[in-house]
This record gives structure tokens, C-alpha cells and sequence, in this order.
């Protein structure tokens, strides 16, 4: 059984999403490429011009549509392109990372990061760093539950719907 | 309706060894809105590039998707070529397969799935592209350089003679700046006025150079190409006009004990004076502080002597305002003064200098007509010790990084004072020498071994004065940390480069950025050296960082060349990629409320209050808007508004949500 | 029936410090230095805000501990006060958000007699931003004991016990927005869930979308909010969603050592920074 639970765990495929900054960690992550280091497939790069840029609905958007897990990654503190649009974003997630806390939702599923277009190596690392991360923590089923509408909806009425859109039907 | 085209490129093999090129492009066919989906060998070939102008105009495409590399490769290639097939470019994406897919996973299902839905994603995004323009901002042809040191100089002429005008403007009463100062330039020793005045000079009399001494900027308004410069000619009690600059009014100023700055104190000023006999203007001004018929309501002298009524004592300081498309900021440095230093002093020893205080000494224009005196008895020092670093490279001070110009100027300091005093003793104190550059190493080992200058590797604990001689203890590192102690009749400290008093305040006047230690930042450290984070406005020479001559003046004459680029064109073109704020129809003009939290987030200064008048002229609404000229397209201020009532083009909130749904979706 | 129970009362008297509002109010009124006078009367169970436009009625003007509604959230509608010269009574709470409002231009100081009643009863008009922050500097901020209560059992929880309590709270939400029209904050012309280019926010209630209405109303009170409880007041579900703009309030204070006073009296919270802000998650 404990064995069969591993295998299942290990089966997980989790699905990330990286909200990145256009001129450090998405530079960081063609360098990854350029120097042909691999790294799990399971994530999918979103590039905004800085991580200023970043909404934190986007965030929630992401974990509503599926993502089991979020990268967001920027510009080292002083090296931002824009000279402070990662020092907006930091203070943003500071606070957005508290209330999503506070609202029992998984913050440990958001690695926050900060990837230089130099650091092509630690690109691959903050990847297969959270697809370990997230294949502990399972799917995100638990916040998913909450964007599914239909099931929240009682069962007897959806029934009910379905009943006379058949007995409509069969006119 | 859409009508997207997908073009999956193979870079040969470095995408289609891992990915599945030609499902990727068949599955890209079946997504919503997709009109054509093909994959090629090499989609940024010629016929590639043709493949894609073809079935733009074949299929009449909406947008297009170029699934190859990374888009900071060939991004303004795929644009470039959708442009020229009528397609507007800022409605093509590229969807990175290579980099951030085929180069760094394996050859499986997944990297192919992946390469679907990282098309997927830009396909959705571009759909809700918008076709975008690029901007244009008229530019006016004049640039503010700011100080008249070498670096204003250098710069200015550079821009003058390329045809532009430039307006100059000099806090001191003359141009020239510390260079002008000095008495010798290493490594080769030729004198610095010789080199510099004819400069000076050329700066007065250049029909495209506007010349404001005494002046300084105080205000900066607008943006790249549409600056207004704000300029406070401070009065000068002379008019220029009628002055002819004969020097009577200074020779016969009653007060004449006045710390003369040119000369770092060492000598005397009058209260109407120039600083220094080839300083330019050659016209003097009046230093009210010290006058006494401004401190004391009597005197006039100079009024009496003087043969064309030039002197005006109620003359107040003057605003002038000047439109302007660049600045260039060449507002120099500083040194410590000797009381900066408890261990040497605190400045009350008369005979411990400053390396800058040196330089006048050994000045053929300085108070002791270039003989070494000392200032205390103007005898010859005949045992003279130089310490290196003083300040610098001194974290514990609070100045932990290094002035650069120390061991060079120290050098050559021991050298002048060798060639001086055939007799002399000269020692230097040094953390390291640090002599890079082309003949300085050399000039460096000359001091050592042809001028027999000795060199003692390591730090000065104290200096106290005794018996007229000042006692200076250290240390010689390469033997041991072994105790120095040398009886000396003057000591120099190379004092470290400091910036500007002021410089904090003109930075935030201008809005650039500084460091910790007050220096201007420049726009990055590597590739741009002289654009600060403010577009138009340019850095050059000790304002940036402490650094020699040659340094300042190949960083002057490349700002210069920003500024001479920016001028080559009539307009400025841009990105488009800049944020906006909505507007719409009366009664709301825009669902902006005016509570501007996105203008304290703008890195820029970008965002401006418009108001919103009625017909009969009446304020409605005070709204934000986005200056195109400052924007850089950053996008902090968009994350930030509540309501969604700033964006940015190209990467607008309906772009980012669509690229976000079409990821997670199976 | 309420108008009789007013009519009762004298025009001028009650406690005394409700007579001293009342003769203030009766003088602002009068020399026209205010057209419209905002306050409190008394309601069916609890005080009720009221607007004044004649000296009649100023006998109905009260202040006690009782009024707590945020009395602030009118200054901004522009349908009930439009360009007229406005005096208000405000409680410790609203006097943050008129702070708060000067700071976002919502209002101006000079279209407006701000008043409050001191714990000693005193009536206490305020001339500058700084008579305000010097008042809430000084003035006790009332408590609410049973919010206390909640927090230390949320604080107590797992995260998934949080989760569980969040989800089936906020589930409950319809979407009527009372939370919003209650709060002096939100005078948006467009709130986030009106933007439909891209809907952002699903305009049905489900626990999904309540979730994140939630969340960003909460978010839009960064640096903003004067813990004031008004939006929990206001649901007519008694969900405890003041809790989350409380919650922010608190980690503005930790994080960012910024007192809630500091906080709505400066530049925003989010749109500025410092570059030795500290945080433990960035890697």
C-alpha cells in the first residue's frame, strides 16, 4: 500500500507556472538554454517587462485554471531594469504572501525568486527546486475545489435542470 | 474574428531534435481563431521570413505567432517582416521553443506538449494584441551642460562643433574646475593650464556655446528632447556689459584676507575678485558674504575705481528659463579636507596638505610660484611624506571604495617635489599601488627608480607634531608590520574623491538616480556608462565616480555623442510600449479617480495630473496620464491601480489574462 | 414614528457633550461656514448617520461610544454633497480615512470642518493634517474585543483549518457589496469587479469569486485601510471579512514598520519602497 501510494505520488506530473521579468530571470532562463542545462518540462514561462509589471490576481488566476504551483522571479534587489519595479513587487508580495497566509491558502505552492540573466544555472535549480517542492505537496485540488461553480451548486437542482432539459427534449 | 497564422520554426535541428515540429504546428492549426499553422526549417531565413509575409497576405492574418526562439533573438526580426507584409508589427508574438523548451528538456511527449501549449499561450495573447504605433517626440535641438570643468568641457565643445548649441552652465565665477587647479598631469607632466585654458577659451568664444558662470540650474522640467531648464544667475554686482575686466576694482579692494578658494586656502582673495588670472570670463564678481559694503553698508571702493561704471550693487540673481533636448551633467567631485582625519590632525597641523592644496604648491600660478614651501614658515621641507588611501578604501570611514586617482597623483606629487628640492627626502605610505592604465605603471616605477621616492607599504596610525617636525608613526607590512617613524617638515594626504556638496539635491531636482556615496548612478555599469535612468540626460566625469583626466574626457565626449545622436533626428522614435491611462466618454472621462499612488510608483516621473475642464472652463476631474516622452514601459504603475484604469500596451492586462487562461487550460 | 421620537427631544440639550456638538454644528450652520453637516441620530437599535442641512435639526445630532459607522465613506459621493462646504463628526476610525482621503486628493481640507468628540467629552475641531495625526497619536483607539477573540482562534489554526474557515465563510457571500459602500476607501469610479476587459473576477457569487473579491478588496486597502471594521458591520451575513483588511493592516506594521496612523497619512504603502525592505521567502 505505502509503496503503491509512492508510485502514485511519484506519477504526479505537477503544472507551474513562472511569472518572470523580461530582462533578468527570462534572460536567465535563454542562458539556461544557450548553456543546454536541463530542467524539468513541467514549466510554463509567462514574460512581463518587469516583475513590477505583476499582478497578484494573475497569481490567483493561475492556481484557479490548474497550476499546482507559481514561480515568480526577477531582478536581484539594485539590479532591476527600471531601477525599482522589483522593489514595488517585493513589497507586493510581502503583503499578498500575508493575507493568502492568513486565508489558510498554500503560500509553499509560490516560490518567489530572485534569477539574474547571469544565473542560468540557478534558473534550472529554482525549477526542478519547486517541481520537488510541489510533487510533495500533491495537487492543488483543495483551491481548485473552490473555482469549480457546478459543484458547489446543489445537486438536486442541477438534477432537476437536467431532467426537464430532457423531458424538453424528448418532445 | 481572428485570423491567427503559427509559424514552428526547427533552427535546423535545435528545436526539432526534441520537439515534434510538424505536430505542433498540425495541432496549432486546430486552435480556436488559428487560419494557418506551418513549421519550416529555418523560419528567420529569407524564404522562411518570405513564408510568413506570403500567407499574411494570402490568408489576411490578424496576428501571428512565431514558435522558434528566444524573442529577445529575433523578436524585431518577426516584426520587421510582418511590417513589411502590412501587418502591424506589434501584432506578432514569438513563442520561445528553444530556449525555454527543445534546449532544455528531453526528447519525450512532454517537451512536445509543452511546445503546444507555449503556442497556445501566444496565440491567445496575440488575439488580444493591439496594432501600436510607434511614438514620436518632437526633440529640441540645445543641451544643458551642467559644470565647466574638463568634463563639461570636453563635452560641450563636442557638441558645438558637431553644429548643436549648447548652453553652459558654471556655479564658480569661471570655468575650469579643479583641473585647473593642478600643476602637472601624469604620466607625462605637461602642464595642466597649458592643455586646459586654450579650451576654456575656446568654450567663451564658440558661436554655438551660451556661457552662465556664477550660475546654477534650478529647476528641470519635461522629458527627453523637451526639457525646461530653470538656470539662477546668481548676481554678481558687476555687469559684464560695461566691465572690461582691467582688474583695478581687485587690486584696490580693501579687503584682501579672504581664504582664496582656487588656491585651497593657501593663498589670498580679495572681495571683487576672479579667481585666477586666466579664468574665464576674466571678469570678477563680488563675493557679497565678504564684502563690506554689503556687510557693513560702506566702502564702495571698487564702484570708485572703477573706469566704466561697471560695478552694480543692487543687482539681484536673474531666472532665465531655456528649452533644452538633452543635459549632459559634468558637475565634478570633491576631496576630504584634512580635518576629516583625528589621527592626522583634525586639520590644525598648517604644514599636513591636501593632495589638492599640494598641487598648488607646486602651481607655477600658485601662491608660492610653484616652490615647495611650507605654509606655516614658507621654509623648503626637506623630509616630505605622502600617504596614500588617506580615507579611502576605508570602510571603517564610511568610504570603502577607492578614489583611483591617488597613486597616480601621489606619484607624481613625490616625483615634482624630487625634481623641486634636489635635496629632499620623500616617502609614501601605500595599501597597494594601483597603476593601470597606459604609461602609468611606468611613471610609477620612475618615481621609485629614477627619482629615488621610497615607497613603504603600509598605514599611518598617527601623526603629532613636535619640535616643528611632525611625527609620523606607522607601519612597513613587507617587513614584518615593522614600526615606521619618520620626522617630517610636511605631510600630504591624498584625501579620498568625495562628491559634490549639492550633488543629492541636484540628482533629485533632475530626477536621477545617485548611490550611497551622493554620486549620479549611471543607467547600467557596463553598457550604459553615460545615460543615467532618466532618458536625455546624460553623466559624465568625476560626478559619476572618481577618475583621471583622460577618463573624463573620453566619458565627456561620450555623452557628447549620446547627445549629438539624440540631435541627428527631428523626432524621437520609441517603443510604444508604454502605459496609458483610459479615457472615455462624458460624464466619466476616465475610470481614473485621481487618488495618484501609480505617480509615487513610476521609477520615471512619468505620470503627469490632467485636468479635465467642461466647456465653460470649469475643472471636472483631475485624472492621471502617462507622459509618452518619460515612460519606459515598466509596468509597476499598471499592477498597482485598483480600478484598472492604467495599462500597458503590449503587455495590457487583456493580454497577460489571456495568456494566463490558455495555460492551464486542457 | 421616529420623527415623533425626535420631535421630543429639545432642540438643544441631551448630554452635554451631544449639546456641545449640537451648538457647534448650530454655529457652522448658521454663519454658513458649513452647508451640510454630517453626524450621527439616534436609530431604531443603534445611532444612524444623519445629514443636516438646517439649524432645525440639529437637536437630532448625538456622539457616543455607540457610533462606530465610518462616517467618512460620504465625503466622497458626490451625489449627496456635491461642491457644498461639509462638517462632520468623526469617530477615531473616520478621522484616519479623512486623513487618508487628503493624502489620495479625494477631498480637500479647505471644503471641509472636520470635528470629533474627545474622550472627555470635549468637542474638538481640527484645522490642519497635523491637528489629525497629532490627535490619533494621543487618543485611546477604541478596541473591539470580540474581533480579538476570532484572531487568536484563527491564529491558533492549521493552514488548513484556516482554508476551511475562509472557504465556507466566503462562500456564503452574495455579492451584494455592502462590505464596499460601506467603506470610505472605496470611492473607485470602476471597482475591479465591474472590469470586464478581462473579467477578472466572475460577477456571480461563487466561492471561487467571493475568494477573490475578497482578496482584492483586501489587497486595495494596503496602506489604506483605517481598521475601522466598518465592511464586517456592514454584511448583512455577519462574515468576518473585516478580519482581512485588519489582517493587511498588520503586516504593513510588521513588515514594513509602519503603524496604521503612519500608514494612512503617508505615500502608499505599496507605491513606495525601501531598498533594506526585509523579506524571508525570496530566494
Amino acid at each position: 500500500m505505502g509503496r503503491l501510494g509512492g508510485a502514485l505520488m511519484s506519477e504526479f506530473e505537477p503544472k507551474i507556472v513562472a511569472f518572470v521579468c523580461n530582462w533578468c530571470t527570462y534572460a536567465g532562463a535563454d542562458l539556461t538554454g544557450t548553456s543546454r542545462i536541463k530542467y524539468a518540462s513541467n514549466v510554463k514561462i509567462v514574460r512581463f517587462p518587469c516583475t513590477g509589471r505583476i499582478d497578484f490576481m494573475l497569481l490567483l488566476k493561475a492556481f484557479a485554471e490548474g497550476a499546482d504551483g507559481i514561480i515568480v522571479s526577477g531582478c536581484h534587489p539594485n539590479d532591476c531594469h527600471y531601477t525599482s519595479g522589483n522593489f514595488h513587487a517585493r513589497r507586493r508580495w510581502v503583503i499578498f504572501r500575508g493575507l493568502l497566509n492568513f486565508m489558510g491558502i498554500d503560500v509553499n505552492r509560490i516560490q518567489f525568486s530572485w534569477v539574474s540573466a547571469a544565473e542560468g544555472a540557478k534558473w534550472a535549480d529554482v525549477v526542478n527546486g519547486t517541481v520537488t517542492t510541489i510533487r510533495e505537496l500533491g495537487p492543488y485540488t483543495e483551491y481548485r475545489k473552490a473555482a469549480d461553480y457546478l459543484v458547489q451548486q446543489d445537486k438536486s437542482i442541477i438534477d432537476g435542470q437536467e431532467a426537464l432539459i430532457k423531458s424538453v427534449s424528448s418532445l | 474574428m481572428s485570423k491567427i497564422g503559427v509559424f514552428i520554426c526547427h533552427c535546423g535541428e535545435n528545436i526539432s531534435a526534441t520537439v515534434d515540429c510538424e505536430r505542433v504546428a498540425a495541432e496549432a492549426g486546430k486552435m480556436d481563431g488559428v487560419e494557418f499553422a506551418t513549421d519550416y526549417k529555418y523560419m528567420c531565413s529569407d524564404p522562411g521570413q518570405t513564408l510568413i509575409k506570403n500567407a499574411i497576405k494570402e490568408k489576411g492574418l490578424t496576428g501571428v505567432v512565431v514558435g522558434a526562439c528566444s524573442p529577445r533573438m529575433h523578436e524585431p526580426t518577426f516584426r520587421k517582416a510582418c511590417a513589411e507584409a502590412g501587418l502591424n508589427p506589434y501584432l506578432c508574438e514569438m513563442s520561445n521553443l528553444r530556449e525555454h523548451c527543445s534546449w532544455v528538456h528531453e526528447k519525450n511527449e512532454q517537451t512536445t506538449e509543452k511546445a503546444i501549449d507555449l503556442v497556445k499561450m501566444l496565440v491567445e495573447k496575440v488575439k488580444k494584441n493591439k496594432p501600436l504605433n510607434a511614438i514620436k517626440v518632437p526633440i529640441t535641438k540645445k543641451a544643458l551642460v551642467i559644470g565647466g570643468g574638463i568634463a563639461g568641457i570636453q563635452a560641450a565643445l563636442d557638441i558645438a562643433n558637431a553644429g548643436q548649441q549648447v548652453i553652459m552652465v558654471e556655479k564658480e565665477p569661471s570655468i575650469g574646475g579643479h583641473m585647473s587647479q593642478l600643476s602637472e598631469t601624469f604620466p607625462t607632466l605637461d602642464c595642466s593650464q597649458c592643455i586646459l585654458t586654450p579650451r576654456m577659451v575656446e568654450v567663451a568664444q564658440h558661436p554655438n556655446i551660451t556661457l552662465y558662470t556664477y550660475a546654477e540650474l534650478e529647476h528641470l522640467d519635461g522629458f527627453i528632447g523637451n526639457f525646461k531648464a530653470t538656470i539662477r544667475l546668481k548676481a554678481k554686482s558687476v555687469d559684464y556689459k560695461l566691465c572690461t575686466g582691467c582688474g583695478a576694482c581687485t587690486t584696490k579692494c580693501p579687503n584682501k584676507k579672504i581664504p582664496s578658494e582656487f588656491n585651497e586656502g593657501l593663498g589670498m582673495r580679495t572681495a571683487i575678485y576672479t579667481p585666477f588670472p586666466q579664468a574665464v570670463p576674466n571678469k570678477p564678481v563680488i563675493d557679497r558674504a565678504n564684502c563690506t559694503y554689503y556687510q557693513k553698508g560702506k566702502c564702495k571702493v571698487c564702484e570708485k575705481v572703477c573706469p566704466t561704471g561697471a560695478i552694480q550693487y543692487d543687482l539681484p540673481d536673474q531666472f532665465i528659463t531655456e528649452d533644452i533636448g538633452a543635459v549632459v551633467i559634468a558637475t565634478g567631485f570633491n576631496v576630504l579636507k584634512t580635518d576629516f582625519f583625528p589621527e592626522y590632525g583634525y586639520g590644525k597641523y598648517a604644514d599636513v596638505l591636501t593632495g589638492l592644496q599640494f598641487e598648488r604648491l607646486a602651481s607655477a600660478s600658485g601662491p608660492t610660484l610653484g616652490e615647495i614651501r611650507r605654509p606655516s614658515d614658507g621654509k623648503v621641507p626637506k623630509k616630505i611624506v605622502f600617504i596614500a588611501c588617506s580615507g579611502s578604501r576605508d570602510p571603517a570611514k564610511g568610504i570603502p571604495y577607492c578614489s583611483k586617482i591617488c597613486c597616480m597623483y601621489t606619484a607624481k606629487h613625490a616625483m615634482l617635489y624630487q625634481h623641486k628640492v634636489h635635496d629632499g627626502e620623500s616617502y609614501v605610505f601605500y595599501m597597494d599601488i594601483r597603476a593601470g592604465g597606459k604609461n602609468y605603471e611606468e611613471f610609477v616605477r620612475r618615481a621609485i627608480e629614477d627619482d629615488g621616492v621610497n615607497y613603504i607599504r603600509g598605514r599611518v596610525a598617527r601623526i603629532y607634531e613636535k619640535d616643528g617636525k611632525y611625527i609620523v608613526k606607522g607601519a612597513d607590512t613587507l617587513l614584518g608590520s615593522k614600526p615606521v617613524e619618520i620626522e617630517a617638515d610636511m605631510v600630504v594626504l591624498a584625501t579620498a574623491g568625495v562628491s559634490n556638496p549639492g550633488a543629492e539635491e541636484l540628482a533629485q531636482k533632475m530626477h536621477v538616480s545617485y548611490d550611497a556615496y551622493k554620486f549620479f548612478a549611471e543607467a547600467h555599469p557596463k553598457l550604459k556608462p553615460v545615460e543615467t535612468n532618466t532618458a536625455g540626460i546624460f553623466l559624465c566625469g568625476a560626478c559619476q565616480a572618481p577618475k583621471d583626466i583622460p577618463e573624463t574626457v573620453g566619458m565627456a565626449s561620450g555623452a557628447a555623442a549620446k547627445v549629438i545622436g539624440l540631435f541627428s533626428n527631428n523626432e524621437l522614435t520609441r517603443e510604444p510600449l508604454i502605459a496609458v491611462v483610459n479615457r472615455s466618454a462624458p460624464p466619466v472621462f476616465s475610470t481614473c479617480v485621481g487618488c495618484f499612488m501609480c505617480q509615487t510608483a513610476c521609477p520615471y516621473n512619468a505620470i503627469e495630473r490632467e485636468e479635465i475642464k467642461g466647456r465653460d472652463g470649469s475643472v471636472i476631474k483631475t485624472v492621471a496620464k502617462v507622459n509618452p516622452g518619460l515612460c519606459q514601459g515598466c509596468g509597476t504603475c499598471v499592477a498597482f491601480c485598483r480600478s484598472k484604469a492604467i495599462d500597458i500596451q503590449g503587455f495590457s492586462n487583456e493580454q497577460m489574462f489571456a495568456e494566463v487562461m490558455a495555460l492551464m487550460n486542457e | 414614528m421616529e420623527d415623533v421620537l425626535i420631535e421630543k427631544k429639545p432642540a438643544i440639550a441631551g448630554n452635554s457633550f451631544s449639546g456641545e456638538l449640537q451648538k457647534t454644528a448650530n454655529e457652522l450652520l448658521q454663519s454658513g461656514e458649513v452647508e451640510l453637516f454630517i453626524g450621527y441620530e439616534e436609530g431604531t437599535r443603534f445611532p444612524r448617520p444623519c445629514f443636516i442641512a438646517s439649524t432645525d435639526e440639529v437637536g437630532k445630532l448625538i456622539f457616543d461610544d455607540r457610533c462606530t459607522g465610518n462616517l467618512a465613506v460620504y465625503l466622497t459621493r458626490k451625489d449627496l454633497i456635491g461642491d457644498k462646504k461639509v462638517g462632520i463628526t468623526a469617530s477615531y476610525f473616520a478621522l484616519r480615512s479623512i486623513l487618508r482621503l487628503l493624502t489620495e486628493h479625494q477631498i480637500q481640507l479647505d471644503k471641509l470642518v472636520v470635528l470629533t468628540v474627545s474622550a472627555e467629552k470635549e468637542v474638538i475641531r481640527f484645522a490642519t493634517t497635523d491637528d489629525i495625526t497629532a490627535y490619533l497619536q494621543t487618543a485611546p483607539i477604541p478596541v473591539r474585543e470580540d474581533d480579538k477573540a476570532l484572531i487568536e482562534k484563527l491564529n491558533a489554526m492549521s493552514r488548513e483549518e484556516r482554508w476551511e474557515f475562509w472557504s465556507a465563510e466566503l462562500s456564503k457571500c452574495f455579492k451584494c457589496y455592502a462590505c464596499r459602500a460601506a467603506c470610505p476607501m472605496c470611492y473607485c469610479t470602476k471597482c475591479i469587479v465591474e472590469e470586464n476587459r478581462p473579467q477578472w473576477i466572475q460577477p456571480w457569487a461563487s466561492t471561487l469569486a467571493n475568494i477573490e473579491w475578497h482578496i482584492n478588496r483586501a489587497m486595495h486597502m494596503t496602506g489604506r485601510c483605517a481598521d475601522c471594521g466598518a465592511c464586517g458591520a456592514a454584511c448583512p451575513l455577519g462574515l468576518p471579512i473585516h478580519l482581512l483588511s485588519h489582517q493587511i493592516v498588520q503586516e504593513v506594521t510588521d513588515n514594513f514598520a509602519l503603524d496604521v496612523n503612519q500608514a494612512v497619512s503617508g505615500d502608499n504603502a505599496l507605491s513606495t519602497f525601501k531598498p533594506e525592505d526585509k523579506e524571508n521567502f525570496i530566494k
